[in-house]
């Protein structure tokens, strides 16, 4: 008699849409950006119904965009299946990020996983840029900042924001091509508003320069010589809500354990009405005055309940 | 199956004076949509004229050849958009140059 698991793998084997991921026990939401945003919307920061009082960083987060990935030299690129991806665009303003969020809630602690296919680039642009191409390293690779996979979770005691950051250039424009971990906190509307912390510049901590490198995170992703030459990357992340830590991130064939890397926690106080809390964001960052993509094809979100 | 739909924010308070133009949105899979600007503050007797374009890969633009229009700048306006793609924006300037507005701007868009 054949177990359950083993008809559970066979199906997930067997249908073209899911043998490309390795969901967890239960498959929480299969995000197919054919069909629409999914829930991945715009992040706006807290107000009382005047929007003059959103934080500046939380302000303009941008619209999620469904996206043929249109180019002008190829027309239209499509997604890793089917024709339309879920797309992030920033402002062509060095510092702007573009932020989209799910809002989910946890049934009880215990593993969570995001799985998708993602491709990123900076805008391309029509005419001479002025600067050498050797035909293999283009220029516009140094515009790609950097991006961020986090979440925002609590269990009405606890709350942290578990984040890994893909820097590409850092603010300097240097090429530096690794994962980061942040070291401190987010500052929330909550603690801006009572005075517990300064104006943040970067949303996702306190000080701009509050990240450590993860350990063995370099990686040159598949950038391929044009702006508007798209290639899928696989990415898996893992985070525990009951140790409220980042576990595994794998990019490809990179796989970074990240149990040891501390996650800033809250104090009480600062997450009420938050119980059970599981936001998962993704975002995307410019360094220089050129828009900044990420295109994610399908996100599959799954646990161990 | 229910039609897609969905709205984008694209400006919460933006100033427009004398002239504004949004950021390049992908619409390739929109059939018709909807510009609404809501006007925030205006100065006294101020016009507000609205232009789409459009755009085949998000770097060039044109004049939408149908969706434009002149509006008292008062109050929630909307302007119609068929076939937008795919990529589109929205022009916005005012009549009299030295007037201002300052406005919240959605698209709405339909399959």
């Amino acid at each position: 008699m054949l177990e359950a698991t083993t008809i559970r793998n066979g199906i997930i084997e067997a249908n073209p849409a899911l043998s490309r991921f390795s969901p967890l026990p239960r498959i929480l939401c299969y995000d197919d950006f054919d069909y629409g945003i999914n829930g991945w919307c715009e992040l706006l920061g807290n107000h009382d119904g005047d929007l003059e009082k959103v934080r500046p960083v939380q302000a303009d987060f941008r619209p999620p965009q469904i996206s043929n990935c249109t180019f002008f030299d190829i027309g239209t690129h499509g997604a890793m299946n089917g024709n339309y991806a879920l797309k992030l665009q920033t402002r062509p303003e060095p510092g702007h990020m573009a932020l989209a969020l799910k809002r989910l809630t946890s049934v009880k602690p215990g593993l969570v996983q995001l799985e998708t296919y993602f491709a990123v680039k900076s805008e391309a642009w029509i005419g001479k840029r002025g600067e050498e191409i050797d035909g293999n390293i283009d220029p516009s690779l140094g515009d790609f900042g950097d991006f961020c996979i986090s979440n925002d979770i609590s269990n009405g005691d606890r709350r942290a924001h578990c984040c890994v950051r893909y820097v590409n250039c850092n603010a300097k424009g240097e090429l530096v091509q690794k994962w980061q971990a942040k070291t401190s906190l987010q500052v929330t509307s909550k603690l801006e508003w009572s005075g517990s912390a300064s104006r943040a510049t970067d949303y996702h901590v306190r000080d701009p320069d509050d990240w450590q490198d993860i350990p063995d995170g370099q990686q040159a992703l598949c950038y391929n010589e044009l702006p508007t030459k798209i290639n899928w990357h696989y990415l898996r992340w893992q985070f525990d809500t009951g140790t409220f830590r980042n576990v595994l991130l794998q990019v490809n064939n990179k796989v970074m354990h990240l149990e040891d890397v501390v996650v800033p926690e809250y104090e009480r106080g600062f997450h009420q009405g938050l119980t059970n809390l599981m936001n998962l964001s993704v975002d995307v960052r410019t360094h220089s005055p050129v828009r900044n993509f990420i295109w994610f094809d399908s996100i599959l979100t799954s646990v161990d309940w | 199956m229910l039609n897609r739909t969905h709205t984008a924010v694209f400006e919460r308070g933006v100033e427009i004076a004398p002239e504004f133009v949004t950021e390049p949105y992908e619409v390739a899979w929109v059939d018709r949509g909807r510009w609404f600007v809501h006007v925030l503050e205006a100065d006294p007797d101020t016009w507000l004229n609205l232009q789409t374009e459009m755009s085949p890969e998000g770097l060039t633009w044109c004049n939408h050849e149908t969706s434009e229009g002149s509006f008292k700048a008062e109050g929630l306006i909307s302007l119609k958009v068929e076939d937008p793609g795919p990529y589109t924006r929205l022009r916005l300037a005012v009549g009299d140059r030295t007037k201002r507005i300052k406005a919240r701007i959605y698209l709405t868009m339909r399959q």
